[in-house]
Parts: structure tokens; sequence; C-alpha cells
């Protein structure tokens, strides 16, 4: 039980903490850089350096960029009010137009947010305090496809669907298949360090990219060594995946490819119970089977979201499970998969549910049938390692369950990105009647969090899998890293010693 | 039912990766999404209707990709065609929509003369000449009753120069394409027509799918209609038509509105690899995730998406090496030769080119 929910009561992070931080902007931003005659100045070297087309500081634009996917914003522009919206918006098409824009901002001493889907759900690209957004998705270009290394060499910007079509027209992919392809972008994937529907045999977008170009906060265009695997020197390119843009801008990746497999064989079994079929996860993992996906819902889901996307009636946990590549070795993973599956008694359901999940896999994303608005809602996802998982997840389910039953909230969840050593749960609550006062409705989503995320916390999980800090769990991140966290500020306070790059999120500018 | 769809579309990203205009600006407001959220916010005052917002809404080109690639089946273009509607209906269109749409009313036609023919000679079999093919490329028309008399049919000529009703739909006067659509019913039924041949999908998709679904007027069952190029891909199968081998090495451009008939994919693609002796070259954004050119409303409302819209078909085209592109559509078809000599590229009507294939 959560006893200090009132401890925890959301405040205006920016007000109450930002003026003590290292890395604050040493006067504040400019705010009157951004209006007048100052503002016409700004305005004009940013068009100079991007083309009048390519900038915009137009009503409803500014205003279509005040709200990325997360559900703040969203909730307040549906309610009528307009989120803090940006100054300009510009899309370069280079590292070097990148460059350019970056050192107007530190004249000027303004924000800079990159911007490339907008499908993050943290509030990632959100100009908090306003300044400049940058609109990667112009720089767009494929640069090399190497079908010898198998990678692919793109400017941050290309949208993933697109990549992954051009990519398989040589017979090959890139094995990040985020339920967000059709609207995010190669940096996209990188700098929230996301992670796809078939992770759980390919890894991480993260464990997929081999070398960067960045350009750092004060302008200066670097590359990361061509490799990410030796001995050369300390792991430097890591610092980028996941610094959401606070550390620079991410304008290029050579990502890892693999062949378009022979087979993809699914599945989908039925335990009676969440405990057996985590164990029976955990199995298949750590005897490495190879396994492309093994989803696996709580019992509520599998009775809410299987059926009401799928249309099995069904009872226990459900788990898709599935092998691809070569046919005779993903058979026989396959087969060395469903006797461990075998020896806890869950029902074999057969390939058709599993390939009907394959195939609707994103159905739900889809508008009537996605969580939409006006109901209040949120994904938790977490991780830990095995010995924890459940115990973190049954913690956190309790503790939303119990705090907000008067909301009658629903808490639900599916295992879905496995690794050798525990796997991330996707939790999420929901509640169907939320205060309709926007104030009001903001400080109930925040109790939620603080709640949800105490628990991951004090039950050994990580404030995030897949979608990112943002500016969502930036309050969050101090009690995450606690000795560590200094060190992120010092780096961040190097790179960007004017704290122009996205102020406000993954902890930094508290 | 439009309001849903602006509703559901406002947050959701999932037709991003297909979104021909977000794709050629990179801007994210001129992306389903971004033009969804731009009505919703106006509905909740927190826009005005104004030059900003119009241009926005303008810039949408109705041409069917979103809902083509939605898995829940929003309407969307037809909810922002609504939207013009309404636009339209309180005076505040812009002055090119306004122009347009007085010549669509008083004639009928958007590029030039609506022929007003009297039908003497009853005909089971016509061939729709509608407005883009009578008045900009009538080439395809020449073409097509060649065609059609090497497979010894013979077909009365229909709405020849006539609007289907589907660009006045698009920019907001519903009832003056209710008036255009039917005027193109009214003479098939008095030439007495019960197979109607259709040389675009634009066509198609406005008479089998856009009269019932967004002006509440149906196709008459009785007259049916046929995608031409289907039909001849079928004489050519069958053997009643019959063409002389033919040879080239060209791109083939699927026209606007290509992912709203599907089913031609395949024919089209059978007749240009007769006109080349080989299967043409294909272009990326080919088959369900065609782009359009600027053949829509766009080329009045918002002339500089159409071009760029344009432009993007001919580089990528390119792209595939070729040196010239084919293309059935006669709207497409006026677009691409705008700009074609920039790329080096010539531009072929698909019919003629068959045409020419007709065997002494
Ligand atoms: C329907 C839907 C499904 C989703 N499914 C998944 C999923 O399966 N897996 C997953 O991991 N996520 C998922 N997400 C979350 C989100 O889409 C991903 O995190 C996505 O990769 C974000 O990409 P984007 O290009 O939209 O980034 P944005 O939302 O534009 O930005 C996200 C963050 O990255 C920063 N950023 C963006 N580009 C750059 C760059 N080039 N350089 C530096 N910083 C940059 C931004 O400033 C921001 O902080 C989903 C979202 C939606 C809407």
């Amino acid at each position: 039980m959560v006893a200090s929910i009132e401890q925890l009561v959301y405040k205006p992070y920016y007000t109450e903490h930002r003026a003590n931080r290292v890395d604050a902007p040493a006067q504040g931003y400019n705010e009157d850089a951004m209006q007048g005659l100052q503002a016409e100045m700004i305005r004009s070297e940013l068009e100079e350096v991007v083309g009048t087309p390519h900038l915009s500081t137009d009503d409803t634009d500014l205003l279509v960029y005040a709200t990325d996917w997360f559900w703040l914003p969203q909730m307040w522009l549906d309610r009528g009010k307009t989120p803090k919206k940006p100054d300009f918006i510009v899309r370069p098409n280079s590292a070097e137009q990148v460059s350019k824009v970056l050192q107007i901002a530190n004249t000027y001493r303004i924000p800079v947010i990159p911007w490339g889907g907008g499908s993050g759900s943290q509030g990632g690209a959100l100009s908090t305090f306003g300044g400049i957004i940058l609109d990667t998705k112009r720089m767009n270009r494929i640069i090399e496809i190497d079908e010898r290394s198998l990678t692919v060499t793109a400017q941050a910007g290309i949208n993933g669907t697109q990549l992954e079509w051009a990519i398989n027209e040589r017979g090959l992919m890139l094995p990040h298949y985020p339920a967000s392809a059709n609207c995010a972008t190669l940096g996209g994937y990188l700098a929230p360090r996301g992670t796809g529907t078939i992770s759980t045999k390919y890894g991480k977008a993260e464990d997929l990219v081999l070398r960067m170009q960045v350009v750092l906060p004060d302008g200066h265009i670097l590359r990361t060594p061509i490799v990410p695997q030796h001995a050369a020197g300390p792991d430097f390119y890591r610092l980028f995946l996941g610094s959401e843009g606070t550390f620079g801008v991410i304008t290029e990746a050579t990502m890892q490819l693999d062949y378009l497999p022979e087979v993809r064989l699914l599945r989908a079994v039925l335990f009676d119970n969440l405990s057996e079929a985590l164990e029976a996860g955990r199995q298949i993992m750590t005897r490495r089977l190879e396994p492309f996906v093994i989803r696996l819902y709580d019992p509520r889901s599998t009775a809410s979201r299987v059926r009401k996307i799928l249309g099995y009636e069904l009872e226990g946990a459900y788990m898709v499970i599935g092998f691809d590549g070569d046919r005779d070795l993903a058979s026989l993973q396959e087969r060395k998969a469903m006797e461990i599956i075998g020896h806890f008694g869950a029902k074999d359901l057969g390939r058709e549910p599993g390939e009907s999940w394959w195939k609707h896999r994103y159905d739900f994303y889809y508008p009537p049938q996605s969580l939409k608005l006006p109901w209040m809602y949120g994904t938790t996802e977490t991780i830990t390692t095995y010995d924890k998982i459940e115990k973190l997840y049954y913690a956190e389910k309790r503790a939303v369950e119990e705090s907000f039953q008067d909301w009658d909230i629903d808490f639900i969840g599916h295992f879905s990105h496995w690794f050798h050593w525990g796997v991330m749960v996707y939790t999420r609550f929901i509640i169907k009647n939320p205060p309709e006062d926007p104030h009001e409705a903001v400080r109930l989503h925040n109790r939620v969090w603080n709640v949800a995320m105490t628990a991951v916390l004090e039950n050994g999980g990580m404030v995030n899998e897949h979608h990112g800090v943002g500016l969502k769990l930036s309050r969050f991140m101090r009690r995450q890293y606690g000795d560590a966290w200094p060190l992120l500020e010092r780096i961040k306070k190097a790179l960007d010693p004017n704290g122009i790059m996205n102020p406000g999120k993954v902890g930094f500018g508290l | 039912m439009s309001q849903e769809a602006i509703s559901n579309c406002r947050y959701c990203l999932m037709c991003r990766h297909v979104a021909p205009v977000g794709h050629i600006t990179s801007n994210e407001t001129l992306t389903p999404h971004g033009i969804a959220l731009m009505v919703a916010s106006q509905r909740r005052g927190l826009l005005k209707w104004n030059t900003s917002t119009l241009r926005v809404l303008y810039a949408e080109p109705d041409a069917g990709l979103c809902r083509a690639h939605c898995v829940t089946d929003q309407r969307l273009p037809a909810a922002i065609a609504a939207v013009r509607a309404e636009i339209a209906a309180r005076g505040l269109a812009p002055d090119t929509v306004v122009r347009l749409h007085h010549r669509l009313l008083r004639t009928g036609s958007a590029f030039g003369e609506r022929v007003h023919q009297t039908h003497t000679h009853t005909s089971e079999l016509a061939l729709f000449a509608g407005d883009e093919a009578h008045n900009l490329w009538p080439e395809s028309i020449t073409a097509a009753r060649l065609l059609l008399e090497a497979c010894s049919t013979s077909a009365a000529l229909v709405g020849a120069g006539a609007s289907n009703g589907y660009l006045a739909c698009s920019i907001g006067f519903p009832a003056t394409a209710r008036k255009n659509f039917r005027a193109c019913v009214e003479e098939a039924r008095d030439a007495s027509v019960t197979q109607l041949l259709v040389l675009s999908p634009a066509d198609l998709f406005t008479f089998r799918q856009m009269g019932p679904e967004r002006l509440g007027v149906i196709w008459p069952a009785d007259i049916v209609l046929t995608d031409f190029a289907t039909f001849l891909a079928r004489r050519i199968q069958d053997g009643t038509l019959q063409l002389r081998a033919g040879a080239g090495d060209a791109a083939y451009v699927d026209p606007t509105h290509a992912v709203r008939a599907s089913e031609r994919f395949n024919p089209i693609r059978s007749l240009a690899t007769t006109v080349l002796g080989q299967a043409p070259r294909e272009l990326f954004w080919r088959r369900e995730r065609a782009h359009p050119v600027g053949s829509t409303a766009v080329q009045f409302t918002r002339p500089d998406i159409a071009e760029a819209l344009t432009r993007a078909r001919l580089e990528d085209a390119k792209a595939t090496g070729a040196g010239s592109v084919l293309c059935e559509d006669p709207a497409t078809l006026v677009q691409l030769t705008r700009f074609a000599p920039d790329y080096g590229l010539k531009v072929q009507g698909l019919f003629e080119a068959l045409a020419a294939l007709i065997r002494p």
C-alpha cells in the first residue's frame, strides 16, 4: 500500500525546482527573445538557414506542434485549452542546417526541441518553454544499403515504414517493428531507446545501431566510430541513445539489417494463471530458444483486449509465441518451446489465433478501437529481472487499483519484450470517467503516475522500458538513478552549457 | 459520420507513412492527423477560420490514401469535404474555390466545355469521356475508340467534357456535385446505355463510391460501370483484341485515386506489359501506396502542393532509370506533362500506346 499519496501530489516542477539546478539555463530562457524585434531577427536567421517554406510561425502549425502523443496536452487541447506552443518550427534537411539552427539558438538562448514523428507518448517533443521545434522529417534520405554487411545508413527523419519498405525490396528487414512504425522516425526510434514487437529475438532499436551522426548542442557535427563493438575506449555513442534530444540531434544512423525470414511460425497457448506462464516464458528465454515474440496477456487483458480485438472469449493468461527464420530451425525451436509450455499444462490453441494476432497486432492502435479521450489512460510499462517481475507487477497493480478504486480504475498488462535476464511488463491504467475540469484531470493523472512509479521503483523496476522519459517521467529520474544522477547532470552541463536542448526532459532542467 | 472521423483521426498517426502531402512537405500540419486536429481545435474555439487555417484545409488532396490504409475505415477525406461544405455555406471559401464552383455550376466543366449531346442512336455500350479526357487529353478518347473498334465493338460517347461531380464535392459544394453527377447519369440513360466504360480510377471512384457515400446518389444498377483498362485486358486475354508486340522501357505511374480502385492494379500492368514487351519499371510509390499527382482540386486551391506532388512522382519515376513514363489517366497525364521535361522524361498515354499496336 502506498501511504504517501498526498506527499506525491504533482507540483509544477518548473517553478519549484528549476532555479536551483546546475543545468538550468543561467538566466532562464530569454523569453523576450521570442517577441518583437528579436523574434523577427531570429526568424530571419532561421529562415536563411532552412529556407522560407521550411520555417513556420503560423498559428495553425504552432498549435498542431503543441502536442505529441502524451495524454496531458491532448486532454488539455480537448478541453479547449492551449498547451505552451513553440515559437518557431524549422525543418532542416541536413546536419549542416541543424548545426546552424543550434548555433542561432545558443546565441539567443532559446530552447530547441527535436521532433521526429511526434508519436512519443511521454511529452518528449513538447515545447514546454516555447522555442524552436526542429522537425527532422525532411532529413529522410536513405544513404546506403549495404547488402554484404547487412546495414542501412539513413537520415534520422525517415519514416519507419517507408524505410522498411525500401529495405524489404532487397529481401531485408530492419528488425525493429514498433507499433508506431507508420508514424515514427528513425531518430525517434533511437532517441528514446524504443523497442519493437520482435525485439525478443532481434533486440531493441539501440541494439541495432552501428553508428550515428549527431549534432551537439553547440552545433559541432560528429560521427561515432564505424562499429559499436570494439575496445578503443569508452562507449560514448550510447550517451545519445535515450538522451531524447537533450544531448544533441541525431541526424543519421547506420542500422543492422536481417534477411526477411523464410517463415514466421506463430501459435497461441492458454495458461491457467500468469505465474506459470511467466515461468514458461523464462525457461524458453534462458534456454535460448530464440522466439521472435512472446506476448503474454494478464488474465484481465485476456478477458478484455483479446476478446475485443481478436474475438476470443478466454479465461486465463493468453500467450502468443512465434519463431522465425529458417523453416527447419524455427520448427525445432517451436517444438522445444511447446514441450516447456506443455509441462505447465497450458492449452495449445493452435496456429490460427497466433497468426490472427500477428495480422491484427496493430489494430489496437486505430480509433475507435484504441484508447481515446475523454478517457484517461497511461502506459506505465516497466522492466526488471525475472526474480522480481511478478512481485513488481502485482505491487503496481495493487497500489494503483487500491489507490484509485473510487475512480473505477482499470489496470491491465501484458509481458512482451523478453530478455535472457528479465522481461518488460506493459501495464496500463484506464479511467473511463476522469474529472471534466482539466486542472483536476492533470492532478489525478499525475497522482496515478506517482503511485505507479513509486511501486515500480520500490520493487526494483525501471521507470520505463521503451517509451522514454520525456516530460512525463522527468521528475522520477533523480529517484531512479540516486547516486548516479549527478554524473548525468554533469555530462548534460558539459555538452549543453546553455541548456538549450529539450529543457525539462529526461530529468534535466528540473 | 464526418464529425466522427475528425474526432477519431485528430490524435491518430497511423496513416502518416502513406499521406502524400505530409510526405512531400514534411509538415505535421499537412497530415490527416494535423488537419483533423486543426478542425477539432477550430470547433473548440482554439483556432479560427482564416487564411492560415483555410490554406491547410484546402491542401488535402482527397486522394484516398489515408482511408485505403485505415484499419477502421475512417472516412476522413469525406469529413474534410464536409468541413469545406460548411465553409462554403458560411461564405468563407477562398476565391479560387468560389470561381471553380461557379464554373462547375454554370458549365458542368472545370477545364473547358461540356458538350451537350442528343443521343439519337441508342447504344448499349458507351465510353465516358469526361471533363479531363475531353478537354485536356482528348487523345485518350480517340485511342479508346480505336481500341474498341479493334475489339469489333462500338461505343457511344457519353459525358463529353462533363465533370463527374468529384471536384464540386471535394471543394465543398455537394449540391453542385449532385447536379454534375446526375447529369452524367441522365445522359447515359438518354443513350440507353447498359454498360459504361470509364477511363480512370477517378471516374470509377466517383460513380461507384463517392456518389452514394458523400452525395446520397446511387449509380443506377442497370448501367454497369466497367473500368476500360480491365475491359481491354480481358479482350487481349480472350483473343478478341489482337495487338502487335510492343517494345519499350518505361516506368508506369499509378494515377491519382489508384488506391481507390485496387482491382485495377494487375490489369493495368498487363496492358503496360503489352505496350512495352516487358513489365514496366515500378515506382517506389506504387499500387496500394500510389501517391497522387496534383490533379485533384489542389491544382486550383494549392498549386504549390499540386506541383510538388507531381514533381515527386516524376522524381520517383526518374529514380527507376526509365526515360519515359506511362499512364492511362488523362488528368494524371496532363499534370505529368507539365513538369516531365525538367526530369528528362517523356510522357506516354497508355491507351494511345496500345492503339498504336493495333494490327492494320
Ligand atoms: C500508436 C503508437 C504506437 C507506439 N508503439 C511503440 C512501440 O511499439 N515501441 C516503442 O518503442 N514506442 C512506441 N510508441 C511510442 C513512440 O512512437 C516511439 O517512441 C517512437 O519511436 C517515437 O518516434 P518519433 O519519431 O515519433 O519521435 P518523437 O515523438 O518526435 O520524439 C520522441 C523523443 O525523441 C526526441 N527525438 C526525436 N527525433 C530525434 C532526433 N533525431 N535526435 C534527437 N532526439 C530526437 C524528441 O525530442 C523526443 O524527446 C508508440 C506510439 C504510438 C503513437
